[in-house]
């Protein structure tokens, strides 16, 4: 794994703490973040397309397929979208950390 | 006491594992259920949706980064000069200016050769890192050693916590410095460094004063030549070099991460991130290279280097 065009969006600093506390073993701590990364990909991913204009759904996957670390796809779906997508996907993760620690810390 | 305090005694890895798992299943449906044709599109490209990142590292891996950007090549490359034209240069710009600034040679090389944003480096880059390093620094670096090479060389560092040395280990047996970070709850990727107490060697303890933390969880092969990996990364002398400041200081790999979405790359000890930036130093940008010492000659710890000091240049 390395690098996606959006990382540098999402700084969830403090669910990593929390992970930390929690598990013991490095193979329990890289699981979860696993899981949570998915996580975060796939609300990202929600966030862009609600957006995006259908007809141009396609094109973003292309490119994201073709250089999924390439910043340069923020600026495709910036000329595309009427939103900051930037502050969107900051917000969304924002939300997402929020629901993530209150699933955590949910009782049952 | 809160409500959370209480929950959290009795949250253990597993519980919190299931209840994710699920809010992942959810994510995963609610997007497949609004955009049915995203898992269609990756599905006859052959990824998972979820594994995007595995499939952003082979493409790097591969040095596509150099060539085949879809888009355009990095807009933010700059143009390098020889090392040697470069150093002049500055040298040059220091006499003239008669500037009270304490910014080193290395500060105003970096500054004029990265971009602001940390992105993955080219080779040439990488190449020209190098020599700078060695030349200036005095210290032989490699991006790439043994055919090894991280996702990245050059990203935010945050302040990790303490290790834990051997069962039983606590805070105030690392010294009188720098406890406030605290002890790590877990253990570090390769675990304790003794199983005894009476074990921990100099070097051992040295390594968990000044240790550092990569991202090896994300290699692209870590699947596949994990023991192999494993083994090359524990206690792998990098060289970390704080592109701010100049602050440099050789540091061992003791524990993989931080996790991608932290917007951190790398880790360091208490002690390195004290070194590099201070008691308040929590983050900071850094160009991080491994060690290249097969005679075990170079200590881990802080690098002093004298700017003044006209280095000696290949070419």
């Amino acid at each position: 794994m390395s690098k996606l065009f959006y990382d540098h969006l999402i700084t969830l600093d403090n669910l990593e703490r929390e992970i930390s506390k929690i598990t013991e073993t490095p193979e329990e701590k890289e699981e979860i973040w696993q899981i949570i990364d998915e996580m975060v990909h796939h609300r990202v991913l929600g966030c862009i397309l609600d957006r995006l204009p259908k007809e141009h759904h396609h094109q973003f996957l292309s490119l994201f397929y073709e250089c999924p670390y390439d910043e340069k796809i923020l600026q495709f779906i910036e000329e595309l979208v009427e939103d900051d997508i930037e502050d969107l996907i900051k917000k969304e993760t924002k939300v997402f950390s929020q629901e993530i620690l209150q699933e955590i810390f949910r009782k049952g | 006491m809160s409500a959370r305090k209480k929950t959290k005694r009795k949250l253990t890895a597993e519980t919190v594992r299931q209840k994710l798992k699920l809010k992942h299943l959810e994510a995963r449906r609610r997007l497949s259920q609004i955009h049915p044709h995203v898992e269609k599109f990756f599905k006859s490209k052959g990824i998972d949706p979820g594994k995007v990142r595995q499939h952003s590292a082979r493409i790097l891996g591969a040095g596509a980064i150099a060539g085949t950007l879809l888009l355009n090549p990095p807009t933010n490359i700059k143009s390098l000069l020889p090392p040697h034209e470069l150093f002049e240069k500055f040298k040059a710009q220091k006499k003239i200016s008669e500037r009270g600034q304490n910014e080193g040679l290395i500060v105003q090389i970096l500054k004029s050769l990265l971009p602001e944003r940390p992105r993955p480096l080219t080779y040439q880059e990488e190449k020209f890192l190098e020599q700078v390093f060695q030349n200036i620094i005095g210290v032989k670096s490699k991006a790439s050693l043994e055919g090894e090479h991280l996702n990245t060389t050059y990203g935010y560092i945050g302040a990790e916590q303490h290790l834990r040395r051997f069962p039983g280990d606590s805070l105030y047996e690392h010294g009188k410095e720098i406890l406030e970070e605290g002890m790590a709850p877990g253990l570090g990727a390769w675990g304790y460094f003794a199983f005894l107490k009476e074990d921990l060697t100099r070097d051992l303890i040295d390594i968990e004063k000044w240790y550092a933390v990569v991202q090896t969880l994300y290699l692209p092969d870590w699947n596949i030549r994990t023991r192999y990996l494993r083994d090359w990364y524990k206690y792998r002398k990098v060289l970390i070099v704080d592109t701010l400041n100049g602050k440099v200081v050789v540091a061992a790999v003791a524990d993989s991460g931080p996790a991608a979405w932290t917007g951190k790359h790398f880790g360091g000890s208490p002690e390195v991130m004290d070194y590099l930036g201070g008691p308040t130093y929590k983050k900071g940008l850094v160009v991080l290279f491994f060690v290249d010492d097969p005679e075990n000659k170079i200590s881990l710890g802080p690098i002093e280097y004298n700017e003044n000091i006209v280095p000696k240049l290949n070419n």
